[in-house]
This record gives structure tokens, sequence and C-alpha cells, in this order.
């Protein structure tokens, strides 16, 4: 039988001031009708590049070559009949569903665009809106139809995102990483739909995350990526017990990497006696917004009643769904905003908000606008220091030194600008930067979400060096709860603007609090056994 | 909405307040009055132009002057031309009809003929038509309104298919038909001053939404591409382009001051000119407030309209 899809020798490059930048090289494969096949892969290394040059979106100054033979026809990839196929017979989904919304039309009159661009009739579009909203999930179509993107929750807008692909009912999905923006609960539902849906409507998925673990749960097959080819493919379990290439060994379970690195420190003791760094005791905060055009005033509580205590050397995880109030947290610990009730200790003594402690640095998730786009790497991290004034300009520029080498930097690249850089190597620089008034505590707030999951890796056992070095503590902000309990002291899990349990990776399965649990339920479905060897999620199961 | 309105009009009377005192200064500080070429004269006696200060209420200090001017404004006369011996306003007013008549038209045709050309170019960005587009409106940019002006005037003089200035052929005549005849030129000079600025902007701000993730969503869900434009894009990208609708509404009046003068358009722009260098004060100064006034009024507009374009503005 003829395949669904079929891509044979896809070329694609980009053009960018005259030079050519290679995206894809000589890619082929199939997708049978019904399969799901996995694309994993480094960043740039060619995956979404893929996923657009199938529906015929890469930007019109690409150059791309090469034959796609979808359902029985032949079509030459980048040409016009490509562009027919979307929405009806291959249609797409993004990573971040806010984002994939038109913010001022309402979500039905965005529905009503697609049908009416595929010829419905106005008498069916009514039906056929209702009858796509019930099948992802979505109760109460009249609603959602009623309301503009900003007024739905995360889950709400994937699954109208979702709804939108799948309303001309194609045979193709490619779905470009649809959980990463998600929390781990939303993601776990948002999983369970693609798979109903891929079963009820027979769809094929071209599944494409950087994401080893979501694709053991779905992918029959998996195609690994390197700079624009394929390295490795099929079936996700032979791969790993059969990869030899290091770049596989990382796509496949970055998780090795921080092992290895751990064990080294896993014999670090805690003194029992040692007073905490950090004691938050009975923290609240009101966020009072002013209305943006009248002078109503409104209050939410983005923290109730929050105890948290951390210990110089540690790394403490603080996890929950957006909005839960983890951000908030992180800034009044660093001093940056002000707290209503209680009291927030560095050493014993209050935080002040005209003073934010030194001793407390934010990395946040993106180095890209964190990072001044017009000073060189070795600027922005003496900036901390000539503020602070601290030492004089040798001696700063020693410590530059000192500080690149410390992250892995290449110090001959300290004249470049971050745009220079790669996203790893940015983030690098923030971390640089942030160390440079040797701090104790460093909170990252998502700060590695932004990167792919070897990276991730990497980041994290360049974190563990520096712990172990300075005696570091980490507040680990994040909501990937497979993830950081692989180096995680202790987990502090948020809800609704309160810590309500704080446990051991360790203790996780006999977690009493029933957001820990729904938490770590949804985690196990993203978990794949036996992927992540070194994971406590793992032994203890 | 009606507080949101109210709110707004309150800042717009506000700002006719501060911009008539400041206009009062200002006038104040500059050189000379309209009694300044008498006394140069010397058949005018000193007890004469002493009597006529009086009577124009020259020789009272500034804060009771602006005091009978809101007066005078209350009473929906705008002070009290010297030079006309009439009150400000029976002169403004036909006067600033005549402008709207050419501000309006040329409001309405810029956008018109600028949404969907702008739309066209970011459409057919990195491509050679819209290379050429971005070559066009640069060039039209660099050419002064006022050359624009006179290189129209010297079309309708070579050819004679249009007048050479005025509003009517022969006083009294007041034709439909003659009147749109003599608007072509004033306002097609407006125009096409107008076009390029509104036109770059609305090509900048579509390709910026046009590369939004959402925008490429649409395409990827098979959207076509005229909904894709028109629907999408247009409504994406349309609150700096309110803001600008606002903008531009001021930009047009002044250019048209300036059309005028060089047309013979009989609106403000003529009187102003013709106030300032015979020193009417409170020409000048209603000129100008007429002015302020429909500006505000435009940025109220776009206030208005902005707030029904962005759902996330209502709703907050």
């Amino acid at each position: 039988m003829d395949s669904l899809l079929r891509v044979s020798n896809l070329n694609v490059a980009y053009r960018t001031d005259g030079d050519a930048v290679t995206a894809l090289r000589n890619v082929s494969f199939t997708l049978e009708e019904g399969e799901t096949l996995g694309i994993t892969g480094a960043s740039g290394s060619g995956k979404t590049s893929l996923g657009l040059a199938l529906l015929g979106l890469l930007p019109v100054a690409t150059k791309i070559s090469g034959e796609i033979r979808f359902a029985g026809k032949d079509l030459k990839a980048g040409s016009k009949e490509i562009a027919k196929l979307r929405g009806s017979g291959i249609s797409m989904i993004f990573q971040e569903p806010a984002l994939a919304l038109n913010p001022v039309l309402r979500v039905g009159k965005q529905m009503v665009h697609v049908l009416r661009s595929h010829g419905k009739k106005t008498s069916e579009l009514r039906r056929e809106i209702d009858h796509a909203f019930h099948g992802t999930g979505l109760t109460n179509p009249e609603r959602i139809a009623h309301a503009y993107p900003h007024q739905l929750s995360g889950g709400e807008r994937q699954r109208v995102a979702i709804a939108q692909a799948l309303v001309c009912r194609p045979q193709l999905l490619i779905a470009d990483e649809p959980l990463s923006s998600l929390d781990p609960i939303t993601q776990g539902e948002i999983l369970e739909l693609l798979q109903r849906l891929k079963k009820d409507l027979n769809l094929s998925l071209l599944f494409i995350t950087h994401s080893a673990a979501i694709l053991s749960t779905v992918a029959d097959r998996v195609l690994i990526m390197r700079d624009g080819e394929f390295i490795a493919s099929g079936a996700l379990s032979e791969l790993r017990d059969n990869a030899s290439d290091r770049y596989v060994r990382a796509v496949l379970s970055p998780a090795q990497e921080i092992a290895s690195s751990r064990t080294v420190h896993s014999d670090r003791l805690e003194p029992p006696e040692q007073p905490s760094l950090i004691q938050v005791a009975h923290v609240s905060k009101r966020l009072v917004q002013n209305h943006f055009l009248f002078r109503e005033k409104f209050a939410i509580f983005a923290l109730r009643n929050v105890n948290l205590e951390m210990w110089a050397g540690t790394t403490t995880a603080l996890i929950g769904e957006s909005g839960s109030g983890k951000s908030t947290l992180a800034r009044c610990i660093a001093g940056f905003e002000t707290i209503d009730t209680g009291q927030i200790l560095l050493n014993g003594s209050a935080i002040k908000t005209n003073s934010p402690p030194k001793q407390v640095q934010l990395i946040f998730q993106d180095a890209a606008t964190a990072l001044n786009p017009r000073l060189t790497a070795a600027q922005l991290v003496a900036e901390p220091m000539e503020l602070a004034k601290v030492g004089n300009p040798t001696e700063r520029e020693q410590r530059v030194l000192e500080l690149l080498e410390e992250v892995g930097l290449d110090t001959d690249s300290r004249f470049r600008l971050p745009h220079q850089f790669s996203g790893g190597q940015k983030q690098r620089i923030a971390i640089a930067r942030a160390l440079s008034l040797n701090p104790q505590l460093l909170i990252l707030d998502e700060a590695l979400s932004g990167l792919d999951v070897p990276l991730q890796a990497r980041m994290v056992q360049l974190l563990l060096k520096l712990q172990s070095k300075y005696r570091l503590s980490y507040l680990y902000i994040s909501h990937d709860l497979n993830f950081l309990s692989l180096f995680a002291e202790e987990i502090a899990v948020m809800h609704e603007g309160t810590i309500v349990e704080c446990l051991a990776p360790k203790a996780l399965p006999h977690a009493s609090h029933p957001h820990t649990q729904a938490l770590f339920a949804s985690s196990r479905k993203l978990h794949a056994p036996g992927l992540v060897e070194a994971s406590v999620l793992d032994s203890s199961s | 909405m009606i507080r949101y309105l109210l709110r707004r009009a309150g800042r717009a009377v506000l700002l006719l307040v501060a911009v008539s005192i400041l206009l009062f200064l200002l006038l104040q500080a500059a050189p000379g009055e309209f009694l300044s070429d008498m006394r140069l004269n010397p058949q005018i006696s000193e007890e004469t132009l002493v009597a006529l200060r009086a009577e124009y209420g020259l020789d009272q200090p500034l804060p009771s002057r602006y005091l009978h001017w809101l007066e005078s404004v209350a009473r929906g006369e705008m002070g009290y031309s010297f030079a006309y011996n009439l009150p400000a306003s029976q002169l403004l007013w036909p006067r600033a009809r005549n402008t709207l008549l050419l501000t309006i038209p040329a409001l309405i045709l810029s956008w018109t003929i600028a949404i969907p050309l702008g739309v066209l170019a970011a459409w057919r960005r990195g491509r050679w038509s819209g290379r050429i587009f971005s070559a066009g409106t640069s060039t039209l940019l660099a050419i002064p309104d006022l050359l624009l002006a006179l290189l129209l005037l010297l079309l309708a003089l070579r050819t004679g298919w249009f007048p050479g200035g005025g509003a009517v052929s022969s006083l009294g005549s007041e034709r439909f038909g003659d009147r749109i005849w003599h608007m072509l030129l004033p306002v097609a000079a407006l125009t096409i001053g107008a076009l390029p600025v509104i036109l770059r902007h609305i090509r900048a701000a579509l390709v910026e939404a046009l590369e939004s993730p959402f925008i490429r969503a649409a395409q990827a869900h098979g959207v076509s591409t005229v909904r894709i434009l028109f629907s999408h894009s247009l409504r994406a990208a349309a609150n700096p382009l309110i803001s600008l609708f606002g903008l531009s509404i001021a930009g047009l009046l002044s250019a048209s001051l300036l059309i005028e003068v060089v047309m013979s358009w009989p609106g403000i722009g003529p009187m102003l000119v013709e106030a300032i260098i015979s020193r009417d004060l409170f020409l000048v100064i209603g000129a100008v407030m007429l002015s302020t006034l429909f500006l505000v009024l435009g940025s109220l507009i776009a206030d208005l309209l902005l707030y029904v374009a962005d759902p996330r503005i209502r709703v907050r």
C-alpha cells in the first residue's frame, strides 16, 4: 500500500544577507496512515523547518527543493499545490497556544475563517464549530466561541488551536512542541486528547519535540535529526539500546549526564545545626491592580501565608502551575517586591526592598532579552561589579576572565555581542553575571526552559559544579517535575499562592496533598520507564 | 464606555484651556500690536490711539483681557477682529467649513487608498513589486508639500484642465459641480502629501503582524490569503494605525493651511496668515483655537475607535 506521506530529497536553505544557511539536507522519510512519527533532535537541528516545509510556510526567500507525495499526489516542495493542502490535508499546531490565536478576534470568528476558507456554507458553520469544540473536550462551545483568546486558560487555548487545526478534517497533523509551554497536569490532558483524536479520526501524527520522554509515550517510530539531516530512525527502545553515538544518547537520555555529575556530590552532608540561609515565614502579598481605564481597583492574593526554608549549598525546586505565585515569591526573596505581612530573612536579617541584597541573584528564562544587546560579554559580566564599585578596572577584568572560564565560555569570545552567542552560551553569560558579586543564592526562574533537553542537562551539570565549589544555593523554578527531581534536594509545591507541600523527590509517590499527587500522576504519564535511569521517580516505582 | 469618553472629553477641554492661555502669553510676548502701524502715521493723534486702545481693551492687563475673551467665547463670538470690525467667529466659521471641505475628503481618500495598497505592499515584501513600492513612497515622502502644490498648479495652468485657484468660478455662483471641480487640486495635493507616511506605517505594522505566530497558525490551518490579510493581520495591526489616524488629522490640518495659501482656497490658512501680518490678535487666537479643536476632536475619535477595536482594552 502507498504511504500517506513520502518525502524525498527535501532540501531547505535560508538566505540571510547573501549567505545560504542549510536547514534541511536530503531529508527523506515516509509516514503511514494512522502512524505517529516522532521527530527529535537538539534545537537548531531543523525540526521546525521540516514541519513548515511540509506546509509551504517557509519565508519567501528560502530555497526549497525535493518531492513530496501526499495521499497519492506528487507535489513539488514549495509549490502552490502544497498551500492548497493546508487545513484539509495537512494541518499544524504550535508550541505556544497563547500566540497561535489572534488576540483581537473572537475564537469562534477565527474558526469561521478557517471553515469559510475551505468553502463551507453558512448553514454548516455552527454545527461544525460545535462539533469540533466538543471533539476536543470543550464542553461549553457557546462560551468558548464568544471568548477572546485572553479570556481562556492555557489548556483551553491549546484545545481551541487543535479544534481549529482539525475542523476541516486533515489526514496529517504536525504537532510542533504542543506541550512544552503547558503545566504538567494540562500536558497530560492534551497528550491524552491528541491520542484519542488520532484514534477517532484515523489521523497520522508528526510529533516534533525535544523531549524523548514524551515521544516514548506517543511515537510508533522516531527520527533523530542533527544539523538538518536524519542520523537515526526506528523504534525508540531500539534506538536507545543501540545508541553508540554520543549525540543520540544525549538526546534520548539526557538524565544520564546529570546522574553522573550528581553522584560526585551525593555524599554532601547537611550539618543539621547549620542556620538557614533563607527563611520565609508567613509571607502574604496582595497584588492591587489599577484598572486600565477606570479608577476601580481589585486585589488578588499573589501569596498567601508562604513558609519556606533554605540552607546553604542546597537546591530547592519550586513547582506549580502558571499563576500560582512562583515568580512573585522569587521576586520577593530577591527584594524586588514588597510583602504585606510576614517576613523574609536572609542570614537572619530581614530583606529590604530599597536595597535588594547582593547575595541573592535572579536568572530569567529568556537570556536573549535579559542581556543588553549593545554590550559585549565582558561588559555584561563586569557591569554588576562596576555598579557595586568592586575593585579597580584591572581587578574586574581579571574577575571577568575567571568567571567566563568558570561557566565554560571561551575567554577569547568576551568581546562579542550577545547575538553572536547561542542560546546556551547566552544563559552561561547570564550565570557568569549573576556570579560576579559572589552571591549565596541563585534564583533560576525557568532559566533553562528555553533550552533543549541535552543542553539543559549540560547546564545543570555546570550548576552542580558551581554549587559544590562555592556552596551556592539554588531556588530552581520550573514546571518539569521529571527533570527537576533529578537534582533537587527538596521540592516545594506551590498552588494558588501558597506552598502546599515541601518534600524530597523520593517522597513524591507518598505525597499527601492532592495537588502534589495530581502533579506526580501527570508527570508519570510523560515519563518513560527506563529512559531516565537515574530518576528518583523511577527508582521509587 | 460613557465614563471613558467623559474622561477623555474632560482632558480635551483642559487641553484647549491650556492652549488658549499659552497663546495669550506668546502673543503678549511677541513685539507689536494691531495699532503699531497707525502709530507710525503722523496724521493720527496720540489721543485717538489711546481711545482706540481703550476701545479694543488693549490697555487692560493680560488676565482681564483673557477673562473678557473667555466671556466672548461663551457668547459664541471668540473675540473681536480689529481689522474686520466683526466678531471673530463670524469670520472663522465659514472659513473653517472650507478647510474641513478639503481635509475630510483628503483624510478619507488617503486612507481608502493607503489601506489596500499598504496591505498589498506588506504581502509582497521581499519581492520586486514590494521594493518598487518602497522606492516610490520614499520619493513621494521626499517631495515637500509646497513643491507638490506648485507642481499641481503648474499642471493646472499649462493644461487648463483645472482651475488655478479659489473655491468657485465667480463670486456668488454656488454650483455643486463647480465646487467639486475647484476642490480637486487642493484635495489631491493634500492626499498625495499625506499618503506616503500613512502607507509606510500601514506596511510596517502589517509586516510585523504577518510575521506573528498566530498568522502562521492561521495559514497552517488553511485560512485564505485575503482573510489572512484583511481580517487577521489588519485587525491585529489596527492599534498603532488608529493612533496614526488621529495624528494624520493633525497633519492634514496643518498641511491644509499651507495648501490653502498656495492655491488661494478661502480656508482658515489664508486668514491666519493675514491676521498674523496685521496683528489681528483675536483672529489669530480664534484660528489657532479652531485648529486645536479639530485636532483634539480627531484624537478623541481615534481613542473611541481604539476602544472599539481592541478587546483587551475593553475587558481590562
